[in-house]
């Protein structure tokens, strides 16, 4: 077992989210036979230490284990009484029944043994062996369940007594009495069968469908992605992902060259000795990052999306300040201080969402709060979709915004065609504006705010 | 250093003669990081004797413990070696003279260079270079137990310049290529947690994680280390750390504190929980004034509790 099985353990754990590379499923195998397969505790921690480098990937290595080496176990110590796996079919494996049906049941004896005289256990073994021929490592979706299901079965023999189910269909009635024993018999039989294929595609295939998932997430508009669950966590390791990213890149920026005229300098007082050696460094930049969103209902998914993606950055940006509005016009930096950015994002919308946006009243509104605090380090990140409502523009007001800071970021979810349409009226913004993107799906907002942290450090 | 470790049971052993209680996880990591040559992440919580288990490691093998405290800012220079700069400087004073008269009968630039450049790499030998604790451990005599102190306090580019370390045992240096270890240490990182160390890092060790240990072991440890306390307040007193690691603390107590703890109650001569005692030096177990306010809240009603039982 040992070899394959871990291997296949390994592959059921990438399926099951962690990330474990080559060399430490193979210190996975060393270390397991270095312990020993005998005591299951130590067996278990040797391979938590080799393969689970996150605390948060704990839970989900515990329960592949769990499952995966029940697996085993059960085949192995299954006995009569805890076999899930059907009785013997009464009668099928007597003399008797085998005049009954002659041809057919000397058929199917002749290579192999017949499936419905078996015991629980038994067929558990069948089955059990049926299953090592198979590789469950390739399941992707879950539709592909029956297809395995059904060469599950086969490969358990069970051709012979489909086959023996038709011939007695077509006898007599007592003949379709004991036909419908036999379906019956197989009904519970294929269940575990099912059940078999089930734990595999957990294991196995359940990894593949997530990362097929998650393609998709990060290309669905905002307005789809409350249906999938996981969003959540997709966003928290996007997030994450580019932040260390930055991190250290901004180390690396931050580090000194010889600054020569200080040294020279310094060294004259020692006869011109370099006694002690000067650095260039950089001024550390204090960056500043605004950010107004619009969270009127037809922009609220995109401006939740992208505050839990700012504020899940914040250790590469500290000082981002947060605004919105709707009908009204607030700061909401507070509500991302003290809650987690989904609480947070909520209860902005409870507070503030409705319709009616006055883009013109709120760059005035803008302005007032915060003029005094807009210098040439500040970057201020619009999102909206510039749907006025047919209210003065207020262009003027963002004129004066983009004199006094770094930049002017615009980001609009709707489509770059769309963005004159009807009351919108973003031709009038965009001279102010030194960048413009559309802002639909996770992947835009990714390269949104990876290009926002190149150019901030 | 010990080259032969027979078996998890032989380390919980000499780890528990040293005074140093612990479960089976920690000794097997101990075991399996000896035996496959890798080095061991070890996380957890402030205080629950991280780095004491290197202390107890290096004894266990007989090797001397060598120790680098990461801090930000951490560099190679620090961490690794450095040029003596100011002897360096003092030298080539010292040797002006020297150097003008070896020069002297030299009749082009190039020839003076020439001599010169020969000359040069006597200032980058041995004797300018001064070791730092990761170049001690690479180049100890016998096999060391190199314990690298919170490694998350130290920048990322740090860590990635322990990488070549710790999966190769070998580090290159410029001046001198690559140094290899003379013998393989036995290497321990600990990390508590304040920033997500990367995969790479990760990649390369076991990891072990030291939870709070449970009341029973707890016991043994309070035991073990502090012998002098009466068993039955022993218990009471894990009973009530216990009790308060699960509440909503600021700063949850620690073993180390559980021991101090101990150690107090000895000196004060206590046999008992009571109220009062209990209220005065609770500030041993929790360090900040809100905690102590709390506990002091919980405290009647637990101590009912405990005497019901």
């Amino acid at each position: 077992m040992p070899v394959r099985r871990l291997s296949e353990f390994v592959q059921a754990l990438r399926g099951a989210g962690l990330r474990i590379s080559p060399d430490e499923a193979t210190q996975g195998m060393d270390a397991a036979a270095l312990v020993g397969y005998q005591g299951r505790q130590r067996f278990h921690d040797a391979l938590a230490m080799t393969l689970v480098k996150r605390e948060e990937d704990r839970p989900a290595f515990e329960e592949t284990f769990a499952r995966f080496f029940a697996v085993t176990s059960g085949v192995a110590s299954a006995g009569p009484q805890d076999s899930a796996m059907p009785a013997p079919v009464e009668g099928a494996g007597d003399p008797a029944a085998q005049v009954d049906d002659g041809q057919a049941g000397d058929g199917a004896e002749s290579d192999t043994p017949d499936l419905t005289t078996q015991t629980p256990a038994e067929l558990d073994q069948r089955l059990a062996e049926a299953a090592a021929q198979m590789d469950f490592t390739q399941m992707e979706v879950i539709t592909q369940q029956g297809l395995y299901t059904r060469r599950l079965l086969m490969n358990m023999g069970m051709g012979a007594v489909d086959d023996r189910i038709l011939q007695l269909d077509q006898g007599d009635a007592t003949r379709q009495v004991r036909a419908e024993t036999l379906r019956q018999w197989r009904r519970e039989v294929r269940e575990q069968a099912a059940d078999h294929v089930r734990r595999q595609f957990l294991l196995h295939g359940a990894g593949k469908g997530r990362a097929l998932r998650e393609q998709t997430m990060r290309a669905v508009p905002f307005r789809h992605l409350r249906e999938f669950q996981e969003v959540k966590t997709l966003v928290r390791r996007m997030a994450r992902r580019l932040a260390s990213l930055h991190q250290r890149r901004m180390k690396r920026s931050r580090r000194g060259m010889l600054d020569a005229r200080r040294t020279l300098v310094a060294g004259i007082r020692h006869d011109g000795v370099p006694a002690r050696l000067h650095w260039r460094q950089r001024p550390v930049q204090k960056s500043r990052v605004m950010v107004i969103c619009d969270v009127s209902s037809s922009v609220s998914d995109a401006a939740r999306f992208l505050l839990q993606f700012l504020y899940a950055m914040n250790d590469v940006l500290p000082r981002v300040r947060s605004f919105a509005f709707a009908s009204r016009f607030d700061e909401i930096s507070e509500d991302f201080q003290r809650y987690s950015p989904d609480v947070a994002v909520g209860r902005v919308l409870d507070r503030l969402s409705g319709s009616g946006t006055d883009y013109g009243e709120m760059f005035a509104d803008f302005w007032r709060r915060c003029e005094r605090e807009l210098d040439s380090h500040t970057t201020v990140i619009i999102l909206g979709d510039a749907r006025n409502n047919y209210l003065p523009e207020g262009a003027e007001v963002l004129q004066q915004i983009r004199r006094r800071v770094k930049q002017v970021w615009w980001l609009n979810p709707e489509a770059r065609s769309r963005w004159n349409s009807g009351d919108a009226v973003m031709d009038r913004y965009l001279p102010h504006c030194r960048l413009a993107r559309q802002c639909a799906s996770l992947d835009d907002l990714e390269r949104i705010v990876d290009s926002l942290l190149k150019g901030l450090n | 250093m010990k080259t032969r470790i027979d078996s998890v049971e032989d380390i919980i052993r000499s780890f528990s003669e040293q005074g140093y209680i612990c479960s089976e996880r920690i000794a097997l990591a101990v075991y399996l990081a000896a035996q496959l040559h890798k080095p061991v992440l070890v996380e957890g919580p402030p205080g629950v004797g991280k780095t004491e288990l290197a202390k107890a490691a290096a004894a266990f093998l007989e090797a001397p413990l060598i120790r680098l405290q990461c801090y930000e800012g951490l560099d190679e220079s620090r961490a690794l070696y450095e040029w003596k700069y100011g002897k360096q400087l003092l030298y080539t004073q010292l040797l002006r003279d020297k150097l003008g008269g070896m020069l002297a009968d030299t009749d082009s630039l190039e020839a003076s260079m020439d001599r010169l450049g020969d000359l040069g790499e006597a200032f980058y030998s041995e004797t300018f270079l001064e070791p730092r604790p990761l170049l001690h451990a690479l180049r100890s005599e016998e096999p060391a137990v190199l314990l690298i102190d919170e490694i998350d306090k130290a920048d990322q580019e740090f860590e990635a310049f322990l990488l070549e370390l710790l999966s190769d045992f070998q580090i290159s240096i410029p001046e001198l290529g690559t140094v290899k270890a003379r013998h393989q240490p036995l290497v321990l990182l600990t990390s508590n947690d304040q920033r997500e160390l990367s995969d790479a890092l990760k990649r390369r060790c076991l990891h072990l994680y030291i939870p709070y240990p449970e009341a029973e072991l707890e016991a043994n440890i309070v035991a073990a280390r502090v012998p002098d306390l009466d068993a039955r307040l022993r218990d009471q007193l894990v009973a009530f750390i216990q009790y308060l690691r699960e509440q909503d603390m600021k700063k949850l107590p620690a073993i180390s504190e559980t021991l101090d703890w101990a150690r107090a109650l000895v000196l004060l001569h206590a046999d008992s929980l009571e109220q009062e005692l209990v209220a005065d030096t609770l500030n041993l177990v929790l360090k900040t004034e809100q905690d102590v306010t709390l506990a002091r809240e919980l405290l009647p009603a637990w101590l009912r509790k405990l005497g019901k039982r």
